[in-house]
């Protein structure tokens, strides 16, 4: 049993060595050739001074090169940082900074982007090396295609995946090969996943949806097609990838079904061997879900739920013939060898029918946040006897009379856009940091197509009056593009409550008025 | 309808400048700069684009006319326009 992330393509290279495992942009790569680049890429990065632990960051368009990289990086004992190759240079540079970043893989093009980094090695998947520091992707060659020996253990980490934190700075979940395998494992039981499938990743790899495609479709010996980020912009080309590419399991957020729904056209398309349609990260809306329903007949439908923090903690499998007459889809109940349950504010366990905040225990659950042990404690809570930690999920439940959990909303400021994960204070600080801006609201303004859309509203320095589109431009330079507020407002200042408090009440109904007309 | 001269090239680029590129930081676009991989036109953008198509220039955009090909660049878009206002 692999208890490594990277033990799970050992077993396929050896079945399947000339299958292809990756395909992306038009190439693909063999299992036997995945294996022998990843363990020369580890070879590589160790000889340049990689040790066990150290972070690495990904940091370039999907391409085959992605999952080689993912793969060597593990091999090597080392930790893959995913980082947004569209995020801000200042966002990106914050990030490996923030974890110690020890070397970078990368493009020539998007290193040229960022500042001067302290790196111990830049390899690069395509352009011109600059200096003995920039080594090119061709080097690989000439490194033992047997990776170094193996020296790292389950609970090691595997990746950090950075998400939005309530203060501006993004927060680096960090994730184990047991809190990873303990999903992978699950997934491949539970839907199995076998040598024939074509897995889709329609996330980008920075997502811990990723890590289904990728390490399911590697552990059974079945094929993944990135989707590189261009086509899901445009949806009847995505529709025609998923028809010639002969998917056979998708994972994606709501919205990407909905645009594809909205756009694509897909009753025209043969889409019979959809077998398995998998959404996270965000409600799916019932008219939607029920005309997709409607379009793949043959396919199982699973909504699954499940921060970074612990990814998928529980699920539920659509029933078509309870679809009509329900009006909102439950999360389900806990995956295997996981609880979850909901309490009160005093922390006391709930029943069924009362609402509570769910907390997740299992090996799925992150040890913390990359370097921040204060945000590790309030989202940890430990338990005195077990010594274990459980997740917080700031999501308010309540179960229902099957003993499926219904999800009801946030305890805090934090909504999903798109899928993504935003934190409004996030926006805010942004904001804020414009120097004519003195007050900044984002109001999350909730849309059946994309989940909310982002509206702001700012106060101005007397005498200055920024245009929105110079508002705009200044937050792209800070957070990525999907956080980027689509309408900001400017007032001379914003409503108050009795108490002093910004009034996000008012302003809520007022950006709701606005999108009305 | 607007005639397809090089106003309507300067109606799209004063769109794309002013409502889709703030959201990436963008200030600058040439005529035929990429507008896809530099992330200028997204999931979200590539709609608004065309609803400001359909009205501006009284056009009808197909959802398999929305193709990279033709949302390439800022020429690109407006030799779309122009092949669907005959």
């Amino acid at each position: 049993m692999a208890y490594l992330l990277q033990q799970l393509v050992v077993d396929s290279a050896h079945r399947y060595p000339d299958k292809p495992a990756i395909r992306a942009r038009g190439r693909s790569l063999t299992y036997a050739e995945l294996e022998m680049r990843s363990s020369q890429l580890a070879r590589l990065l160790r000889e340049r001074g990689i040790e066990r632990g150290d972070r690495v960051g990904l940091f370039f368009p999907k391409a085959v090169e992605s999952v080689v990289a993912m793969l060597g990086v593990l091999k090597a004992g080392a930790v893959y940082v995913p980082l947004d190759p569209h995020a801000p240079a200042r966002r990106v540079s914050a990030i490996a900074e923030d974890c110690g970043v020890r070397a970078l893989v990368t493009t020539a093009e998007r290193l040229r982007t960022l500042p001067p980094q302290r790196l111990a090695c830049t390899v690069l998947v395509s352009g011109e090396p600059l200096g003995t520091g920039e080594v090119p992707w061709s080097a690989l060659e000439s490194f033992p295609a047997a990776p170094p020996p193996e020296s790292a253990i389950e609970s090691d980490l595997a990746y950090i995946l950075y998400t939005s934190g309530s203060t501006g700075q993004p927060k680096g979940v960090m994730l184990t090969h047991r809190n990873a395998l303990t999903f992978v494992d699950w997934c491949a039981a539970t839907f199995r996943i076998s040598a024939d499938d074509r897995l889709s990743n329609h996330a980008p790899l920075h997502f811990d949806l990723s890590v289904f495609d990728v390490y399911n479709a590697l552990g059974a010996g079945a094929t993944v097609s990135l989707i590189h980020e261009e086509i899901t912009v445009f949806p009847q080309r995505l529709a025609a990838m998923i028809e010639e590419h002969g998917i056979t399991v998708w994972y994606s957020v709501p919205s990407a079904l909905v645009y594809l729904l909205l756009h694509a056209d897909l009753a025209a398309r043969d889409l019979d061997r959809l077998r398995l349609v998998l959404f996270a990260g965000e409600v799916f809306p019932m008219k939607y879900l029920r005309q997709l329903a409607d379009l793949l007949p043959r396919a199982e439908l699973y909504n699954l739920y499940g921060p970074t923090e612990t990814n998928v903690c529980t699920y539920h499998r659509v029933d078509r013939w309870r679809l009509a007459g329900q009006d909102r889809l439950p999360i389900g109940r806990a995956c295997a060898n996981t609880e979850v349950f909901a309490v009160d504010d005093d922390g006391g366990r709930v029943g069924p029918g009362a609402t509570g905040e769910l907390i997740v225990r299992g090996p799925s659950v992150t040890p913390g946040y990359w370097g921040d042990p204060v945000k590790s404690r309030q989202a940890l809570l430990e338990d005195p006897h077990l010594g274990e930690r459980r997740y917080r999920t700031g999501d308010l439940v309540t179960q229902d009379e099957n003993g499926e959990y219904l999800f009801l909303g946030r305890r805090d400021s934090q909504v999903k856009s798109r899928g993504y994960r935003v934190e409004l204070g996030d926006i805010e600080a942004a904001l804020y940091a414009h120097p004519a801006v003195v007050e900044a609201a984002v109001i999350a303004v909730p849309d059946d197509d994309i989940g909310s859309r982002l509206r702001a509203f700012v106060a101005v320095r007397a005498g200055e009056r920024p245009t929105t589109a110079a508002l705009q431009s200044h937050c792209a330079g800070l957070v990525p593009r999907y956080m980027v507020p689509e309408r900001i407002e400017v007032r001379a200042e914003l409503p108050k409550t009795s108490t002093g408090k910004t009034d996000r009440t008012r302003l809520a109904a007022d950006a709701r008025r606005a999108e009305a007309a | 309808m607007l005639r397809m001269d090089s106003d309507a090239r300067t109606v799209i680029r004063e769109f794309v400048v002013e409502r889709l590129a703030p959201t990436t930081g963008r200030t600058e676009i040439g005529e035929d700069d990429d507008l896809i991989d530099s992330g200028i036109i997204d999931s979200l953008g590539i709609f608004q684009l065309v609803a400001f198509l359909e009205e501006r220039f009284g056009v009808v955009i197909g959802d398999e006319e929305i193709t990279p090909e033709n949302f390439a660049s800022i020429v690109a878009v407006e030799r779309l326009v122009a092949s669907r206002s005959r």
